[in-house]
Protein backbone atom coordinates (compact mmCIF):
# COMPACT_ATOMS: atom_id res chain seq x y z
CA UNK A 1 0.00 0.00 0.00
CA UNK A 2 1.29 3.38 -0.79
CA UNK A 3 0.63 6.07 1.24
CA UNK A 4 0.83 9.99 0.73
CA UNK A 5 3.17 11.35 3.50
CA UNK A 6 1.95 15.15 3.43
CA UNK A 7 -0.41 17.40 1.56
CA UNK A 8 1.41 18.02 -1.99
CA UNK A 9 3.84 21.04 -1.55
CA UNK A 10 3.70 23.85 -4.11
CA UNK A 11 7.33 23.53 -5.74
CA UNK A 12 6.69 27.30 -8.22
CA UNK A 13 3.77 28.12 -10.74
CA UNK A 14 1.50 24.78 -11.06
CA UNK A 15 4.05 22.63 -10.25
CA UNK A 16 3.75 20.10 -7.24
CA UNK A 17 5.70 17.93 -5.07
CA UNK A 18 4.14 14.37 -4.07
CA UNK A 19 5.79 12.58 -0.73
CA UNK A 20 4.71 8.75 -1.17
CA UNK A 21 5.50 6.04 1.21
CA UNK A 22 5.89 2.85 -0.65
CA UNK A 23 7.46 -0.50 0.05
CA UNK A 24 9.77 -0.88 -3.22
CA UNK A 25 12.82 -3.10 -4.06
CA UNK A 26 14.31 -1.21 -6.48
CA UNK A 27 13.56 2.37 -8.08
CA UNK A 28 15.97 3.64 -11.20
CA UNK A 29 16.18 7.00 -12.37
CA UNK A 30 13.61 7.48 -15.47
CA UNK A 31 11.10 4.67 -14.13
CA UNK A 32 7.75 6.05 -12.89
CA UNK A 33 4.52 5.32 -11.12
CA UNK A 34 1.20 5.46 -12.17
CA UNK A 35 -1.49 7.16 -9.94
CA UNK A 36 -5.09 7.34 -9.32
CA UNK A 37 -6.28 9.51 -6.87
CA UNK A 38 -10.03 9.19 -7.20
CA UNK A 39 -12.26 6.75 -7.01
CA UNK A 40 -15.14 6.94 -9.93
CA UNK A 41 -14.42 7.07 -13.45
CA UNK A 42 -14.27 10.55 -14.26
CA UNK A 43 -11.21 11.39 -14.63
CA UNK A 44 -10.81 7.29 -16.01
CA UNK A 45 -6.86 6.47 -16.72
CA UNK A 46 -4.04 6.18 -14.19
CA UNK A 47 -1.72 9.12 -14.64
CA UNK A 48 2.05 8.53 -15.37
CA UNK A 49 5.07 10.41 -12.92
CA UNK A 50 8.54 9.98 -13.21
CA UNK A 51 10.61 9.79 -9.73
CA UNK A 52 12.21 12.67 -8.72
CA UNK A 53 13.33 11.37 -6.12
CA UNK A 54 13.89 8.70 -3.30
CA UNK A 55 14.77 8.53 -0.15
CA UNK A 56 14.78 5.08 1.57
CA UNK A 57 10.79 4.09 1.13
CA UNK A 58 10.03 7.56 0.79
CA UNK A 59 9.49 8.37 -3.53
CA UNK A 60 8.92 11.96 -4.62
CA UNK A 61 7.49 13.03 -7.44
CA UNK A 62 6.99 16.28 -9.30
CA UNK A 63 3.39 16.82 -10.97
CA UNK A 64 2.68 19.71 -13.60
CA UNK A 65 -0.96 20.59 -13.39
CA UNK A 66 -2.41 20.32 -16.65
CA UNK A 67 -5.89 18.84 -16.42
CA UNK A 68 -8.26 17.39 -13.97
CA UNK A 69 -6.51 14.35 -12.63
CA UNK A 70 -3.15 16.33 -12.21
CA UNK A 71 -5.20 18.84 -10.22
CA UNK A 72 -7.50 16.48 -8.10
CA UNK A 73 -3.88 14.85 -7.30
CA UNK A 74 -2.17 18.22 -6.59
CA UNK A 75 -5.00 18.85 -3.55
CA UNK A 76 -4.83 15.75 -2.09
CA UNK A 77 -5.14 14.85 1.50
CA UNK A 78 -2.81 12.66 2.78
CA UNK A 79 -3.25 8.95 3.16
CA UNK A 80 -3.71 5.95 1.03
CA UNK A 81 -3.06 6.90 -2.58
CA UNK A 82 -3.53 3.76 -5.50
CA UNK A 83 -0.07 3.73 -7.02
CA UNK A 84 1.65 1.10 -9.50
CA UNK A 85 5.15 0.79 -9.71
CA UNK A 86 7.66 1.36 -10.36
CA UNK A 87 7.68 0.58 -13.96
CA UNK A 88 9.49 0.58 -17.13
CA UNK A 89 13.25 0.97 -18.31
CA UNK A 90 15.17 3.59 -16.48
CA UNK A 91 18.46 5.32 -17.49
CA UNK A 92 21.89 3.55 -17.71
CA UNK A 93 24.20 4.63 -14.69
CA UNK A 94 27.55 5.18 -15.63
CA UNK A 95 30.56 5.15 -13.58
CA UNK A 96 33.46 7.50 -12.85
CA UNK A 97 32.24 9.11 -16.20
CA UNK A 98 31.50 12.37 -17.52
CA UNK A 99 28.24 13.19 -18.30
CA UNK A 100 25.88 16.04 -19.24
CA UNK A 101 22.19 16.25 -18.50
CA UNK A 102 19.99 18.32 -20.17
CA UNK A 103 15.82 18.70 -18.86
CA UNK A 104 12.77 20.82 -19.75
CA UNK A 105 10.23 21.92 -17.67
CA UNK A 106 8.60 19.37 -15.65
CA UNK A 107 11.08 16.83 -17.63
CA UNK A 108 14.11 18.24 -15.04
CA UNK A 109 12.46 16.15 -12.25
CA UNK A 110 13.77 12.51 -13.30
CA UNK A 111 16.82 13.68 -13.87
CA UNK A 112 17.04 14.92 -10.35
CA UNK A 113 17.10 11.86 -9.30
CA UNK A 114 19.46 10.78 -12.02
CA UNK A 115 22.48 13.05 -11.29
CA UNK A 116 22.11 12.06 -7.56
CA UNK A 117 22.48 8.27 -8.33
CA UNK A 118 25.23 9.22 -11.09
CA UNK A 119 26.95 11.37 -8.50
CA UNK A 120 26.64 8.72 -6.44
CA UNK A 121 28.69 6.53 -8.72
CA UNK A 122 31.59 9.33 -8.84
CA UNK A 123 30.44 10.66 -12.11
CA UNK A 124 31.11 14.24 -13.38
CA UNK A 125 27.61 15.56 -13.60
CA UNK A 126 27.10 19.01 -15.69
CA UNK A 127 23.73 19.69 -16.21
CA UNK A 128 21.36 22.36 -18.32
CA UNK A 129 17.86 23.14 -16.57
CA UNK A 130 15.65 24.79 -18.66
CA UNK A 131 11.93 26.09 -17.85
CA UNK A 132 9.66 28.54 -19.65
CA UNK A 133 10.13 31.37 -17.16
CA UNK A 134 11.87 32.16 -13.45
CA UNK A 135 8.45 31.28 -11.85
CA UNK A 136 8.94 27.51 -13.54
CA UNK A 137 12.02 26.66 -12.00
CA UNK A 138 11.83 24.38 -8.88
CA UNK A 139 14.19 23.08 -6.34
CA UNK A 140 17.30 25.13 -7.92
CA UNK A 141 19.28 24.83 -4.96
CA UNK A 142 19.69 20.88 -5.17
CA UNK A 143 19.86 20.77 -8.62
CA UNK A 144 24.03 23.25 -8.04
CA UNK A 145 24.48 21.13 -4.56
CA UNK A 146 23.87 17.79 -6.77
CA UNK A 147 25.60 18.85 -9.75
CA UNK A 148 29.33 19.64 -10.31
CA UNK A 149 27.59 22.78 -12.73
CA UNK A 150 24.58 23.85 -13.69
CA UNK A 151 23.20 26.28 -16.14
CA UNK A 152 19.66 27.80 -16.29
CA UNK A 153 18.21 28.93 -19.41
CA UNK A 154 14.86 30.78 -19.74
CA UNK A 155 12.88 31.10 -22.56
CA UNK A 156 12.16 34.81 -21.62
CA UNK A 157 15.84 34.90 -20.02
CA UNK A 158 13.58 36.00 -16.42
CA UNK A 159 16.16 33.34 -14.72
CA UNK A 160 19.50 32.32 -15.71
CA UNK A 161 20.63 32.45 -19.51
CA UNK A 162 18.64 34.01 -21.54
CA UNK A 163 17.50 31.24 -24.81
CA UNK A 164 16.68 27.16 -24.69
CA UNK A 165 18.14 24.41 -23.42
CA UNK A 166 19.42 23.44 -27.08
CA UNK A 167 21.28 26.74 -27.62
CA UNK A 168 22.93 25.98 -23.82
CA UNK A 169 23.84 22.49 -24.71
CA UNK A 170 25.29 23.48 -28.17
CA UNK A 171 27.22 26.06 -26.52
CA UNK A 172 29.12 23.25 -24.11
CA UNK A 173 29.13 20.88 -26.92
CA UNK A 174 31.21 23.06 -28.67
CA UNK A 175 34.18 23.01 -26.33
CA UNK A 176 33.53 19.79 -24.03
CA UNK A 177 33.05 15.75 -24.26
CA UNK A 178 30.82 13.72 -22.33
CA UNK A 179 30.86 10.27 -22.28
CA UNK A 180 27.05 10.27 -22.13
CA UNK A 181 23.96 12.89 -22.63
CA UNK A 182 20.71 11.91 -20.73
CA UNK A 183 17.68 14.15 -21.69
CA UNK A 184 13.86 14.43 -20.51
CA UNK A 185 11.94 16.83 -21.78
CA UNK A 186 9.49 18.27 -24.87
CA UNK A 187 9.93 15.98 -27.87
CA UNK A 188 11.14 18.73 -29.99
CA UNK A 189 14.21 19.80 -27.57
CA UNK A 190 14.91 16.02 -27.55
CA UNK A 191 15.03 15.51 -31.01
CA UNK A 192 17.33 18.85 -30.78
CA UNK A 193 19.59 17.21 -28.23
CA UNK A 194 20.13 13.78 -30.02
CA UNK A 195 21.00 15.95 -33.32
CA UNK A 196 23.65 18.09 -31.17
CA UNK A 197 25.07 14.82 -29.67
CA UNK A 198 26.38 13.49 -32.71
CA UNK A 199 27.91 10.19 -32.13
CA UNK A 200 28.09 10.37 -28.12
CA UNK A 201 25.63 8.41 -26.58
CA UNK A 202 22.45 9.78 -25.42
CA UNK A 203 19.26 8.55 -23.81
CA UNK A 204 16.07 10.35 -23.72
CA UNK A 205 13.31 9.73 -21.70
CA UNK A 206 9.98 10.32 -23.87
CA UNK A 207 6.69 12.18 -22.69
CA UNK A 208 4.45 10.83 -24.66
CA UNK A 209 0.81 10.32 -23.91
CA UNK A 210 0.27 6.92 -22.12
CA UNK A 211 -2.87 4.91 -22.12
CA UNK A 212 -2.34 1.98 -19.59
CA UNK A 213 1.03 2.61 -18.87
CA UNK A 214 1.00 -0.74 -18.12
CA UNK A 215 2.09 -2.15 -21.43
CA UNK A 216 -1.60 -3.69 -22.46
CA UNK A 217 -3.03 -0.68 -24.67
CA UNK A 218 -0.20 -0.56 -27.48
CA UNK A 219 -1.34 3.25 -27.06
CA UNK A 220 2.32 4.73 -26.35
CA UNK A 221 3.88 2.71 -29.22
CA UNK A 222 6.61 5.09 -30.65
CA UNK A 223 8.35 3.64 -33.81
CA UNK A 224 12.47 3.12 -33.66
CA UNK A 225 15.42 1.66 -35.50
CA UNK A 226 14.27 -1.87 -33.66
CA UNK A 227 10.84 -1.40 -34.55
CA UNK A 228 7.56 -0.61 -32.61
CA UNK A 229 8.21 0.22 -28.68
CA UNK A 230 5.38 0.90 -25.92
CA UNK A 231 7.11 3.52 -24.35
CA UNK A 232 5.45 2.53 -20.98
CA UNK A 233 7.00 -0.78 -20.86
CA UNK A 234 9.90 -0.47 -23.55
CA UNK A 235 10.98 2.79 -22.23
CA UNK A 236 10.58 5.89 -21.31
CA UNK A 237 14.07 5.89 -21.53
CA UNK A 238 15.41 4.99 -24.63
CA UNK A 239 18.54 5.01 -26.75
CA UNK A 240 18.21 8.55 -28.51
CA UNK A 241 19.51 7.64 -31.86
CA UNK A 242 17.10 4.68 -32.11
CA UNK A 243 13.81 7.04 -32.47
CA UNK A 244 11.74 7.48 -35.48
CA UNK A 245 11.02 11.08 -34.94
CA UNK A 246 8.39 11.69 -37.65
CA UNK A 247 6.43 9.13 -35.77
CA UNK A 248 6.08 11.64 -32.39
CA UNK A 249 5.58 14.76 -33.89
CA UNK B 1 -21.55 -24.51 -7.78
CA UNK B 2 -21.06 -24.89 -11.50
CA UNK B 3 -19.92 -21.85 -13.03
CA UNK B 4 -18.57 -22.85 -16.41
CA UNK B 5 -20.01 -21.60 -19.65
CA UNK B 6 -20.02 -23.09 -22.74
CA UNK B 7 -19.21 -22.19 -26.26
CA UNK B 8 -19.51 -24.96 -28.76
CA UNK B 9 -16.76 -27.11 -27.87
CA UNK B 10 -14.69 -24.70 -25.66
CA UNK B 11 -15.79 -24.48 -22.28
CA UNK B 12 -14.68 -20.98 -19.76
CA UNK B 13 -14.17 -22.32 -16.31
CA UNK B 14 -16.11 -19.11 -15.06
CA UNK B 15 -17.88 -16.06 -17.08
CA UNK B 16 -15.46 -13.27 -16.52
CA UNK B 17 -13.08 -12.59 -19.24
CA UNK B 18 -10.57 -10.27 -20.64
CA UNK B 19 -11.26 -8.41 -23.61
CA UNK B 20 -9.56 -7.70 -27.19
CA UNK B 21 -7.15 -5.13 -27.51
CA UNK B 22 -6.75 -4.25 -23.87
CA UNK B 23 -4.66 -7.42 -22.34
CA UNK B 24 -2.19 -8.09 -24.76
CA UNK B 25 -0.99 -11.39 -25.07
CA UNK B 26 -1.07 -11.77 -21.47
CA UNK B 27 2.35 -11.36 -20.11
CA UNK B 28 1.77 -7.59 -18.91
CA UNK B 29 -1.47 -8.80 -17.17
CA UNK B 30 0.05 -12.05 -15.82
CA UNK B 31 2.11 -9.95 -13.18
CA UNK B 32 -1.31 -8.42 -11.63
CA UNK B 33 -3.47 -11.45 -11.97
CA UNK B 34 -3.77 -14.95 -12.27
CA UNK B 35 -4.82 -15.93 -15.88
CA UNK B 36 -5.46 -19.21 -15.00
CA UNK B 37 -8.58 -17.70 -12.78
CA UNK B 38 -10.11 -16.38 -15.94
CA UNK B 39 -12.65 -17.43 -17.68
CA UNK B 40 -10.62 -16.63 -20.72
CA UNK B 41 -8.39 -14.32 -22.06
CA UNK B 42 -9.18 -12.98 -25.84
CA UNK B 43 -5.62 -11.61 -26.79
CA UNK B 44 -4.77 -8.67 -29.49
CA UNK B 45 -6.72 -8.59 -32.42
CA UNK B 46 -4.86 -10.75 -34.85
CA UNK B 47 -3.88 -10.67 -38.39
CA UNK B 48 -1.49 -13.36 -41.22
CA UNK B 49 1.75 -10.40 -41.79
CA UNK B 50 2.63 -8.26 -38.48
CA UNK B 51 1.00 -5.09 -38.48
CA UNK B 52 2.16 -1.91 -36.93
CA UNK B 53 -0.55 -0.04 -36.20
CA UNK B 54 -1.74 3.62 -36.70
CA UNK B 55 0.64 6.29 -36.73
CA UNK B 56 -0.01 9.88 -34.42
CA UNK B 57 -2.03 9.69 -31.51
CA UNK B 58 -3.82 6.71 -30.14
CA UNK B 59 -5.48 7.09 -27.54
CA UNK B 60 -7.38 9.41 -25.60
CA UNK B 61 -9.21 10.10 -22.34
CA UNK B 62 -12.57 11.55 -22.53
CA UNK B 63 -15.59 11.65 -19.71
CA UNK B 64 -15.61 8.44 -18.57
CA UNK B 65 -14.11 7.01 -21.57
CA UNK B 66 -11.16 6.31 -24.18
CA UNK B 67 -11.17 6.83 -27.97
CA UNK B 68 -8.61 4.40 -29.15
CA UNK B 69 -6.94 4.54 -32.73
CA UNK B 70 -4.37 1.51 -32.16
CA UNK B 71 -5.18 0.04 -35.65
CA UNK B 72 -4.01 -3.61 -34.64
CA UNK B 73 -0.72 -3.44 -34.18
CA UNK B 74 -0.13 -7.18 -33.29
CA UNK B 75 2.65 -9.07 -34.24
CA UNK B 76 1.29 -11.50 -36.62
CA UNK B 77 -0.08 -15.42 -36.75
CA UNK B 78 3.62 -16.75 -36.74
CA UNK B 79 4.73 -15.20 -33.86
CA UNK B 80 1.40 -15.89 -32.13
CA UNK B 81 1.63 -19.09 -31.99
CA UNK B 82 5.70 -19.48 -31.95
CA UNK B 83 5.52 -17.45 -28.72
CA UNK B 84 2.63 -15.92 -27.01
CA UNK B 85 0.58 -18.95 -27.21
CA UNK B 86 2.90 -21.28 -25.52
CA UNK B 87 3.25 -18.35 -22.65
CA UNK B 88 -0.75 -18.33 -21.97
CA UNK B 89 -1.11 -22.04 -22.16
CA UNK B 90 1.89 -22.27 -19.73
CA UNK B 91 0.10 -20.24 -17.24
CA UNK B 92 -2.71 -22.16 -17.69
CA UNK B 93 -4.89 -19.51 -19.37
CA UNK B 94 -7.92 -20.01 -21.62
CA UNK B 95 -6.92 -18.61 -24.74
CA UNK B 96 -9.44 -17.33 -27.65
CA UNK B 97 -7.37 -15.33 -30.31
CA UNK B 98 -9.46 -12.77 -31.93
CA UNK B 99 -8.81 -12.89 -35.40
CA UNK B 100 -8.65 -9.39 -37.59
CA UNK B 101 -7.81 -9.95 -41.52
CA UNK B 102 -8.20 -7.45 -43.88
CA UNK B 103 -10.54 -9.38 -45.86
CA UNK B 104 -12.36 -12.62 -46.47
CA UNK B 105 -9.05 -14.56 -47.81
CA UNK B 106 -6.71 -13.50 -44.62
CA UNK B 107 -9.77 -14.06 -42.24
CA UNK B 108 -10.52 -17.44 -43.20
CA UNK B 109 -6.33 -18.40 -43.13
CA UNK B 110 -6.37 -17.04 -40.19
CA UNK B 111 -9.26 -19.24 -38.17
CA UNK B 112 -8.15 -22.50 -40.57
CA UNK B 113 -4.75 -22.13 -39.17
CA UNK B 114 -5.82 -21.09 -35.27
CA UNK B 115 -8.77 -23.86 -35.07
CA UNK B 116 -5.77 -26.69 -36.22
CA UNK B 117 -3.79 -25.07 -33.65
CA UNK B 118 -3.57 -27.51 -30.63
CA UNK B 119 -4.19 -25.46 -27.13
CA UNK B 120 -7.11 -23.16 -29.28
CA UNK B 121 -10.91 -24.44 -28.54
CA UNK B 122 -12.59 -20.91 -29.65
CA UNK B 123 -11.76 -17.78 -31.95
CA UNK B 124 -13.54 -14.28 -31.85
CA UNK B 125 -14.17 -12.86 -35.09
CA UNK B 126 -13.35 -9.27 -35.23
CA UNK B 127 -16.00 -8.00 -37.64
CA UNK B 128 -15.82 -4.57 -36.16
CA UNK B 129 -13.03 -2.70 -35.67
CA UNK B 130 -13.30 1.28 -36.61
CA UNK B 131 -9.97 2.01 -36.60
CA UNK B 132 -8.07 -0.05 -39.99
CA UNK B 133 -9.72 0.99 -43.64
CA UNK B 134 -9.50 -2.31 -45.25
CA UNK B 135 -11.64 -4.65 -43.57
CA UNK B 136 -12.31 -4.21 -39.61
CA UNK B 137 -15.74 -2.81 -39.20
CA UNK B 138 -17.19 -2.72 -42.90
CA UNK B 139 -17.48 -6.47 -42.35
CA UNK B 140 -19.45 -5.89 -39.16
CA UNK B 141 -22.10 -3.10 -40.71
CA UNK B 142 -22.58 -4.05 -43.92
CA UNK B 143 -25.00 -6.86 -43.94
CA UNK B 144 -24.30 -8.82 -47.21
CA UNK B 145 -20.83 -9.40 -46.60
CA UNK B 146 -20.63 -9.54 -42.83
CA UNK B 147 -23.27 -13.21 -44.32
CA UNK B 148 -20.26 -13.84 -46.71
CA UNK B 149 -17.84 -13.53 -44.64
CA UNK B 150 -19.31 -15.61 -42.29
CA UNK B 151 -20.67 -18.73 -44.47
CA UNK B 152 -16.67 -19.08 -45.60
CA UNK B 153 -15.19 -18.36 -42.07
CA UNK B 154 -17.65 -20.34 -40.65
CA UNK B 155 -16.63 -23.85 -43.70
CA UNK B 156 -12.70 -23.41 -42.22
CA UNK B 157 -13.22 -22.87 -38.71
CA UNK B 158 -12.77 -26.31 -36.70
CA UNK B 159 -13.56 -24.96 -33.63
CA UNK B 160 -15.97 -22.78 -31.64
CA UNK B 161 -16.56 -19.44 -33.54
CA UNK B 162 -17.30 -16.05 -31.55
CA UNK B 163 -18.25 -13.21 -33.60
CA UNK B 164 -17.55 -9.91 -32.28
CA UNK B 165 -20.09 -7.56 -33.53
CA UNK B 166 -20.20 -3.84 -34.05
CA UNK B 167 -22.37 -2.06 -31.95
CA UNK B 168 -22.39 0.78 -35.06
CA UNK B 169 -25.21 -0.41 -36.67
CA UNK B 170 -29.17 0.15 -36.97
CA UNK B 171 -30.29 -3.26 -35.82
CA UNK B 172 -27.38 -5.05 -33.58
CA UNK B 173 -29.81 -8.08 -33.20
CA UNK B 174 -30.25 -9.00 -36.73
CA UNK B 175 -26.56 -8.83 -36.88
CA UNK B 176 -26.70 -11.29 -34.35
CA UNK B 177 -29.20 -13.61 -35.64
CA UNK B 178 -27.37 -13.75 -39.13
CA UNK B 179 -24.46 -14.99 -37.11
CA UNK B 180 -26.26 -17.16 -35.29
CA UNK B 181 -27.69 -18.59 -38.76
CA UNK B 182 -24.64 -18.90 -40.45
CA UNK B 183 -23.60 -21.43 -37.71
CA UNK B 184 -21.14 -19.03 -35.22
CA UNK B 185 -21.36 -20.36 -31.49
CA UNK B 186 -21.44 -16.88 -30.21
CA UNK B 187 -21.56 -13.19 -30.27
CA UNK B 188 -19.40 -10.50 -28.67
CA UNK B 189 -21.20 -7.24 -27.94
CA UNK B 190 -20.18 -4.99 -28.35
CA UNK B 191 -17.13 -3.34 -29.84
CA UNK B 192 -15.85 0.09 -29.88
CA UNK B 193 -18.05 2.92 -30.67
CA UNK B 194 -17.17 5.10 -33.12
CA UNK B 195 -16.29 8.60 -31.95
CA UNK B 196 -14.32 11.53 -32.94
CA UNK B 197 -12.29 14.29 -31.10
CA UNK B 198 -11.43 17.52 -32.57
CA UNK B 199 -8.12 19.20 -31.61
CA UNK B 200 -9.85 22.92 -31.61
CA UNK B 201 -6.43 24.54 -31.80
CA UNK B 202 -5.47 22.43 -34.75
CA UNK B 203 -8.90 22.75 -36.45
CA UNK B 204 -8.25 18.79 -37.45
CA UNK B 205 -9.22 15.65 -35.65
CA UNK B 206 -7.05 14.51 -33.18
CA UNK B 207 -6.72 11.20 -34.80
CA UNK B 208 -5.09 10.87 -38.24
CA UNK B 209 -7.59 8.58 -39.07
CA UNK B 210 -10.42 11.01 -38.07
CA UNK B 211 -12.29 8.61 -36.36
CA UNK B 212 -11.71 5.94 -33.21
CA UNK B 213 -13.21 3.63 -31.11
CA UNK B 214 -15.31 4.60 -27.74
CA UNK B 215 -14.81 2.07 -24.76
CA UNK B 216 -15.41 2.44 -21.24
CA UNK B 217 -18.06 3.14 -18.71
CA UNK B 218 -19.12 5.86 -20.78
CA UNK B 219 -21.04 3.20 -23.12
CA UNK B 220 -21.50 0.98 -21.07
CA UNK B 221 -25.51 2.03 -21.22
CA UNK B 222 -25.48 1.39 -25.02
CA UNK B 223 -23.83 -1.63 -24.49
CA UNK B 224 -26.15 -3.06 -22.06
CA UNK B 225 -28.80 -2.06 -24.46
CA UNK B 226 -26.92 -3.68 -27.26
CA UNK B 227 -26.79 -7.11 -25.60
CA UNK B 228 -30.54 -7.15 -24.14
CA UNK B 229 -31.78 -6.49 -27.99
CA UNK B 230 -29.85 -9.77 -28.86
CA UNK B 231 -31.26 -11.79 -26.06
CA UNK B 232 -34.26 -11.61 -27.41
CA UNK B 233 -33.36 -12.66 -30.52
CA UNK B 234 -30.75 -15.66 -30.20
CA UNK B 235 -30.72 -18.54 -28.71
CA UNK B 236 -26.78 -18.75 -28.85
CA UNK B 237 -24.64 -17.37 -26.05
CA UNK B 238 -24.15 -13.86 -25.90
CA UNK B 239 -20.67 -12.25 -24.30
CA UNK B 240 -21.12 -9.00 -23.01
CA UNK B 241 -18.78 -6.57 -22.57
CA UNK B 242 -18.86 -2.46 -22.26
CA UNK B 243 -17.88 -0.41 -19.44
CA UNK B 244 -17.54 -3.32 -16.67
CA UNK B 245 -15.83 -1.96 -13.49
CA UNK B 246 -17.66 -3.86 -10.75
CA UNK B 247 -19.88 -6.80 -9.89
CA UNK B 248 -23.20 -4.20 -10.47
CA UNK B 249 -22.03 -3.55 -13.56
CA UNK B 250 -21.19 -7.10 -14.48
CA UNK B 251 -24.69 -8.37 -13.03
CA UNK B 252 -26.23 -5.75 -15.56
CA UNK B 253 -25.19 -7.36 -18.24
CA UNK B 254 -25.93 -10.62 -17.17
CA UNK B 255 -29.34 -9.93 -16.33
CA UNK B 256 -29.65 -8.27 -20.08
CA UNK B 257 -28.89 -11.72 -21.32
CA UNK B 258 -25.24 -12.40 -20.96
CA UNK B 259 -24.13 -15.79 -20.42
CA UNK B 260 -20.31 -14.49 -19.98
CA UNK B 261 -19.13 -10.66 -19.66
CA UNK B 262 -15.22 -9.43 -20.92
CA UNK B 263 -13.46 -6.80 -18.88
CA UNK B 264 -12.09 -4.30 -21.22
CA UNK B 265 -11.23 -0.55 -20.91
CA UNK B 266 -11.21 -1.20 -16.74
CA UNK B 267 -7.99 -3.59 -17.17
CA UNK B 268 -6.05 -0.51 -17.78
CA UNK B 269 -6.98 1.53 -14.69
CA UNK B 270 -6.99 -1.37 -12.69
CA UNK B 271 -5.43 -4.56 -13.73
CA UNK B 272 -6.68 -6.69 -10.80
CA UNK B 273 -10.04 -6.27 -11.66
CA UNK B 274 -11.01 -9.31 -13.06
CA UNK B 275 -9.94 -11.76 -11.38
CA UNK B 276 -11.53 -10.18 -8.00
CA UNK B 277 -14.68 -10.28 -10.28
CA UNK B 278 -14.41 -13.41 -10.41
CA UNK B 279 -14.32 -13.76 -6.84
CA UNK B 280 -17.08 -11.57 -6.11
CA UNK B 281 -19.41 -13.44 -8.53
CA UNK B 282 -18.76 -16.77 -6.73
CA UNK B 283 -19.58 -14.80 -3.31
CA UNK B 284 -22.41 -12.79 -5.01
CA UNK B 285 -23.91 -16.43 -6.21
CA UNK B 286 -23.44 -18.60 -3.05
CA UNK B 287 -24.57 -15.95 -0.65
CA UNK B 288 -28.05 -16.29 -3.15
CA UNK B 289 -27.75 -20.18 -2.69
CA UNK B 290 -27.32 -20.18 -6.37
CA UNK B 291 -26.15 -23.64 -7.59
CA UNK B 292 -24.80 -21.31 -11.06
CA UNK B 293 -25.25 -18.15 -13.40
CA UNK B 294 -27.75 -19.43 -15.39
CA UNK B 295 -30.44 -18.59 -13.13
CA UNK B 296 -29.50 -15.00 -13.95
CA UNK B 297 -28.81 -14.84 -17.36
CA UNK B 298 -31.86 -12.80 -18.79
CA UNK B 299 -33.40 -12.16 -15.63
CA UNK B 300 -34.42 -8.79 -16.75
CA UNK B 301 -36.46 -10.08 -19.82
CA UNK B 302 -38.35 -12.18 -17.31
CA UNK B 303 -39.19 -9.47 -14.84
CA UNK B 304 -40.14 -7.29 -17.62
CA UNK B 305 -42.96 -9.33 -19.35
CA UNK B 306 -43.94 -10.75 -15.48
CA UNK B 307 -45.12 -6.86 -14.89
Amino acid sequence: MALLVERPLRLCSAHYLLRIRHTIRECMPGQFVNLRGWSGHDPLLRRPFSVFNRESDVLELVIRVVGKGTEILSRMEPGEIDLLGPMGRGFTIMENRSVLLAGGGVGNAPLHYLARMLKERGNRVSCIYGARSREYIYREKEFREICDSVIFTTDDGSFGTAGTVTDAAREILSHEAFDRIYSCGPTAMMRSMVELAGSAPIEISVENYFGCGIGLCMGCTIETTQGMKRACIDGPVFDGSSIKWESLC
Amino acid sequence: MDCTVTIGGCRLKNPVTVASGTAGYGEELSRFVDLSELGAIFTKGLSLAPRPGNRGNRVLETPSGLLNSIGLENVGLERFIAEKLPFLLAKGATVIPNVAGHSEDENEELCRVLSGTPGIDALELNVSCPNVREGGMVFGTDMGRFTSLLDRVRKHTACALIVKLSPNVTDIAGFALAAERAGADAVSAVNTFLGMKIDVKGQRPHFLNGVAGLSGPAIRPLAVRAVYQIYERVSIPVIGMGGISSLEDLLEFVMAGASAVSVGTMNMVDPGLSVRLVRELGEYLAGRGASGLSDLVGAAHTQRSGQ
